[in-house]
Order: structure tokens, then sequence, then C-alpha cells
């Protein structure tokens, strides 16, 4: 599968509690170019031996937004809680996937024209009901507990721009993907190891077992960052197809940046950069602080429609940050001296 | 049934743009009756029954629904558009569009994460449409200014409900190609008429043009049977059968032939909320007046692109259709 391919299949698959097809498929393609193993957490880790007894772990997170059924009434209407951060004042109208045991499609209440006083708060996802129109039938097929995903399936915007759901950071994965078949017809300097980690939407909580238990000697996260539109001032966002993004930060690496930014350099790679001045709310934080600490960075991928169904990249971007992170695995990473 | 109505939801058409939707009706009514397309674009039919009429009975539905119309194109690239129809700016953010049916579209907003804590509450507005280009010339040799978008979405069976974009007013359309097909009793009007989302004005031109004595104007209505909603302002209910108007902010209905409706014995509902409107508005006023009835797909969601409506409200429809044509054109009514 190319590139395009690889993202279309593992955004439309989803991955959310216990829902794991995105995962089982990631792990299924990984498990073609490197030792994969699932861990307690249904984190999939993936490894390819190098010469050196030193370790890169490269890391992108597999799970995505979504929500959670915490009740259902008589009518058939659902009661829902985020799960992630997700903007309510999307919902009304749209349509989305109830992972019941039989799965349902089912629409988020809009407000009748006839009670629309053209100034509806969005403030509480429990105010904002889930239509099954399955009325009474309801509670025999919908559980308490139940995951409830987008469905938008992907499409083609012109240029190489796509655009589908769970882009964050199914995108990411795929690049891992990519890597691990590039990298596994190569002689490698160094141990590589592929962390697909859960659990990062509700706290970046895959990341750290995926951590402890790789005890990496580098890391190197992969997530989506702000892309170029509209409504997001420029010094915030990074613009499509302009390549990947090195992420200075006080808690990352610099010295990674450094190296990658040379690679980039010396090989006319595509890249930009993005200055944040803490904590960058990716996996990057957690692998950062497993241990005794581990040096790390984070590359990241422009996304416009961040946790909505209809996330935009450039194709351009992934190809690129897969050159780019090639290069440097097989250069030996930074500390391998 | 459901594969037509199907077909004819996923056409996108809207006011102003309907000829897609209207070139496939065309062929499905054209071995069935005689038919006109007037200067506006409504298709006028005739069909002769078994019987003549002693009145002349025109039923009604109108072919558009509601959309965006293309109105500036940025610098970047981006679409600005306005309404066409009434539309809640909540539904349409992140939504795929389609533009003249073939370029596809993403309305875009800031990502969740920088929207400050007042802004996540309001409803979204400056919204814009995503095309994927980079700049003004590179938009501009893939749409115009005044080209149509419409909201994309899939047909869907959801337990006895269907799920779609379009079922107002689709739904009418497939009723009267159904009466078309299949009613031959009495010689009657039906006209599929265009414009109705921006003020009733298809429907105006063929009511001049047919000159009824009677109007069925079919359409759907709100169903705010969500919930939340309390039962004195739910209009109809789903399940229920079809929902007949006695007053909405268009039209006071002839009273006989609601009644004649409602105690037809077949399931229906009174429309219990004086709200919305449709082509009744337009029509009972053309000429010296005609005496005009609405019948309604009781519908949730509606001017949404995932709008739901109960089959069985549909099956109501046609045979409430069916009777009060009967009853009409044979002069039972008084």
């Amino acid at each position: 599968m190319d590139i395009k391919e690889l993202l279309y299949v593992l955004s439309e698959l989803d991955c959310i509690g216990n829902i794991t097809d995105a995962a089982d498929k990631a792990c299924e393609i990984l498990s073609q170019y490197a030792k994969v193993k699932k861990t307690n957490g249904n984190n999939v880790i993936g490894f390819l031996k190098g010469k050196a007894d030193y370790t890169i772990m490269l890391d992108a997170h597999i799970d995505q937004v979504g929500f959670i059924v915490t009740d259902i009434d008589e009518n058939g209407f659902l009661t829902v809680s985020t799960v992630g951060g997700i903007d309510l004042r999307a919902l009304p109208s749209r349509s989305v996937t109830v992972h019941s045991k039989q799965k349902i499609t089912a629409v988020f209440c809009s407000t009748p024209p006839h009670l629309s006083n053209g100034d509806a708060e969005y403030d509480t996802i429990s105010k904002i009901k889930l239509d099954t129109a399955l009325g009474k039938k309801a509670k025999d097929i919908v559980s308490v507990g139940d995951f409830v995903t987008y469905n938008q399936e992907c499409f083609d915007l012109a240029n190489d721009l796509v655009c589908g759901r769970s882009f964050d950071d199914r995108a990411g994965v795929v690049c891992l993907l990519e890597l691990a078949k590039r990298l596994s017809e190569k002689e490698l300097p160094i141990n590589v190891a592929f962390a697909l980690s859960t659990g990062e939407e509700l706290g970046l909580r895959g990341a750290i077992t995926a951590a402890f238990s790789l005890n990496p000697n580098e890391a190197i996260a992969i997530d989506v960052d702000f892309g170029d539109s509209p409504d997001v001032p420029a010094e915030q966002s990074s613009v499509l197809g302009e390549g990947g993004i090195i992420t200075y930060s006080p808690i990352l690496e610099k010295k990674i940046n450094q190296k990658l930014t040379n690679i980039a350099k010396e090989n006319d790679i595509p890249y930009s950069t993005f200055v944040t001045g803490g904590k960058t709310s990716t996996d990057a934080d957690m692998i950062s602080i497993s241990r005794e600490g581990v040096k790390t960075s984070l590359i990241s991928i422009p996304l416009r429609n961040m946790h909505s169904e209809v996330e935009i990249l450039s194709l351009s971007d992934l190809t690129h940050l897969c050159d780019l992170l090639e290069k440097y695995i097989l250069s030996g990473g930074v500390f391998n001296a | 049934m459901l594969d037509l109505l199907k077909q004819l939801c996923l056409i996108d058409g809207i006011s102003g743009d309907e000829g897609n939707v209207s070139d496939f009706i065309i062929n499905e009514i054209k071995d069935f009756c005689e038919y006109k397309v007037d200067n506006l674009g409504n298709i006028i039919c005739f069909k002769k029954g078994k019987h003549t009429a002693t009145k002349k009975v025109m039923l009604d539905a109108h072919t558009d629904e509601v959309g965006l119309i293309i109105t500036s194109i940025t610098e970047k690239g981006y679409l600005k558009f306005k309404n066409v129809g009434g539309i809640d700016n909540a539904t349409l953010l992140f939504k795929k569009v389609k533009i003249n049916g073939k370029v596809s579209g993403v309305i875009g907003g800031k990502p969740f994460h920088l929207l400050s804590s007042d802004d996540r509450k309001k409803a979204p507005k400056d919204l814009y449409i995503d095309i994927g280009v980079k700049s003004r010339d590179e938009a501009l040799a893939l749409v115009s200014l005044g080209d149509s978008a419409v909201v994309q979405s899939d047909f869907e069976i959801l337990g006895e409900c269907i799920k779609s974009k379009a079922l107002d007013d689709r739904i009418g359309c497939l009723i009267l190609i159904t009466l078309l097909k299949n009613f031959d009793e009495y010689d009657f009007y039906a006209t599929f008429t265009v414009q109705e989302e921006v003020g009733l004005r298809g429907a105006k031109t063929a009511a001049f043009s047919a000159a009824p004595d009677f109007a069925i104007a079919i359409d759907s209505t709100t169903a705010a049977d969500i919930a939340g909603v309390s039962d004195e302002s739910r209009v109809c209910v789903q399940g229920k059968g079809a929902a007949v108007s006695f007053m909405d902010n268009s039209t006071v209905y002839d009273k006989a032939m609601y009644n004649a409706a409602i105690n037809s014995g077949i399931t229906c509902q009174p429309k219990a909320f004086v709200s919305g409107g449709n082509n009744a508005g337009a029509i009972h006023l053309s000429g010296n007046g005609v005496r005009t009835m609405a019948i309604s797909a009781p519908c949730r969601y509606i001017h949404t692109s995932n709008s739901i409506v109960n089959t069985k409200d549909i099956e109501s429809m046609i045979s409430l259709c069916e009777y009060m044509l009967k009853k009409l054109a044979s002069g039972n009514l008084e």
C-alpha cells in the first residue's frame, strides 16, 4: 500500500476504548516488517534490530477522539460524554456510528427551527442528545459504555490534499508504518522501536507505559499540529505542503532538532519549524520524563480542522517527514557516540 | 420505493439549480402523463384518468433543497458563501460539501483547541469552504461565483426510518411520481415546482398554469418529537402518519379539506403548531383563490443533511393523497 492508501484504510477504521480495529490493522501491517507485540494497555510495539546497542523510539498515537454512551432513554435518544476534545458547536445534525452490539448510525439532535432563537448555547454535551431513530428498541441494541465515533470516509481535495477523520494521529501512524517498511530493507546502525500508543487524547496515557517498557536512548514523537487556515493566526500554524514541523520547546531536545535540520538542508527535504513555550500536549511530554528521562523531540504534520471529522492534510508532508526520519535514523541518531 | 427516494435525495439541486432533479423526474414520468416545463423550470403534468374530474385538482411538491451559493473567493482560494433557504450554521461546520456536484470541499473552522471558552458556546459564523487550493486563480479554475454547494451525506435506513439530505421535499416528488404512475381513476394535475425554499416562487407560476379548483401541497414539516422538547412544542410526531395543517405562517387552510383528511380513517395527525410554511402559501392566492390543503412528512432535523423521516408516515401520505384526490376530483367535497 502506498502512503495515501494506508492513510485511507487506517483512518476509516476506529480505535477508541475497547474498539481496536485500527490498532489491529496497523499491527498486522507492522508485523510484515518488524517484530511486534501488544502490551497490556493495547499499545502496539514493533522492533527492528540494529548494529549498536542503542534504541531510538518513534511514537505515534493510534487512538482518536469520540464519545461514550452514558444514558439511553425510552424514546431512543442517547446521552453521551466526549472522549477527548470535541467542538460541541459542530454536533447538531451530525451523523455518527454507535459501536453497539450491532453498529448503528445515529444523528445528533439539532434545534427545530420554530424553537430556535438564534442564540443556541453549546456548552454542555449532555444537552445535545443523540437520536438512534429506534425508539424503545434502542435499549435492546445500545448499552451504556458503548463508544461512538465519527464516520466520515476519506476523500480527495484539490492538489495533494486529502480529507477524513482521525488523521490525528493516524497520519503519524502511517509515517511509522512507511518507515518500518523502508528501514526493514536496510542495515540499521541502531535499534528502532515503533510505538503505536493508545490513550493520547485522554492524557497521553499509552506513551507512559510504552516508553517505560522500551526504555529507549532517544525518542521522537510524531503527531499533528495546526495547519494554516483562515481562522488560525499565522504564528500559531504551519503551512500545508511545506514539510514536517520540527518543534522547539524547553522540554524537547535541541540536539535532535539540529541534526534533523542539518539533514533536511543537506538533502533538500522541505521542513518547517514551530516554537512553543512549554509542554507540547503530545506523547513527547510523557516519553521525555520516562524512567530517568529520555532525550525526546517532536515532528508534527500540519493539519486543518483538528478533532473534526474533516481533518485536512497534504500527502507530500507525510512523504517528506518519512524521508527526513529515514535519513536521520540511518545516520545513527544523535547520542550514539 | 425507497430505492427511488434514495436516487431522488442524492441528486443535488438547490433553489434555482434544480435542473438535475427535473431531468430525473421527467425521465420517470414521461411515459405516464402529458407534461410541459414552464419558464421557471416547473414541470406541470396532466394525467388522464378513467373518469373526467368534476373538479380540477393539483398536487404539488417542490424539487429544490436548501444549500449554499458561492459569493466570493478569498485571495488564498477559500470560498465564501450565503445560505440558500433557512439553514442553522451549527449544522454546517465541519461538513463535506460538493460544489456543482463535482468539486469536493469542506466547511472549515478554527480547531477546538484554539477556541476561547466563550467562542465554544456560540454558534459558528464567518464560515468558508476549503477545496484544497492555494489561490483565487487556482479556485477559479474549478468553481465560479454563483455556483451551488450542497452538504453531502449518505442515504441510510435506521430501523423504520430513513436518514438523508433533501428529504424536504424529495419525499413529495416521490409521492407525485408514484401517483402519476399508479393512480388512474380521475384526471389530475401534478406540479414539480422550483424555488420553494427562497419564497414559494415556482408554485406561484405553476398554480397559474394549472389553474386548479383544489390543491394539495405535499411537503415536509418539523417533527420536534425529540429529547428535551415539551409536548405542546412537538408540532407532530413520527410514526403517527401524515401531518395535516390547519394553519401555518403562510396559509390558513381550507377547513373542509382539513376535516375530510382528519376524518378519513387513514392514520394521520394535525400539525399542532403554527410555524413554517410551504407552497400552499403561493397556491391558495393564485387566480381567484384556490382551496388548498397541506399534507406533510413529519421530519426531524429538517433543513439539515441528516434529516430523518419514518417510512410508515410516507405510506400514510400516499394513502391520504389518493383518498383526497378521489374525494376532490369526484366533486364529493362541499
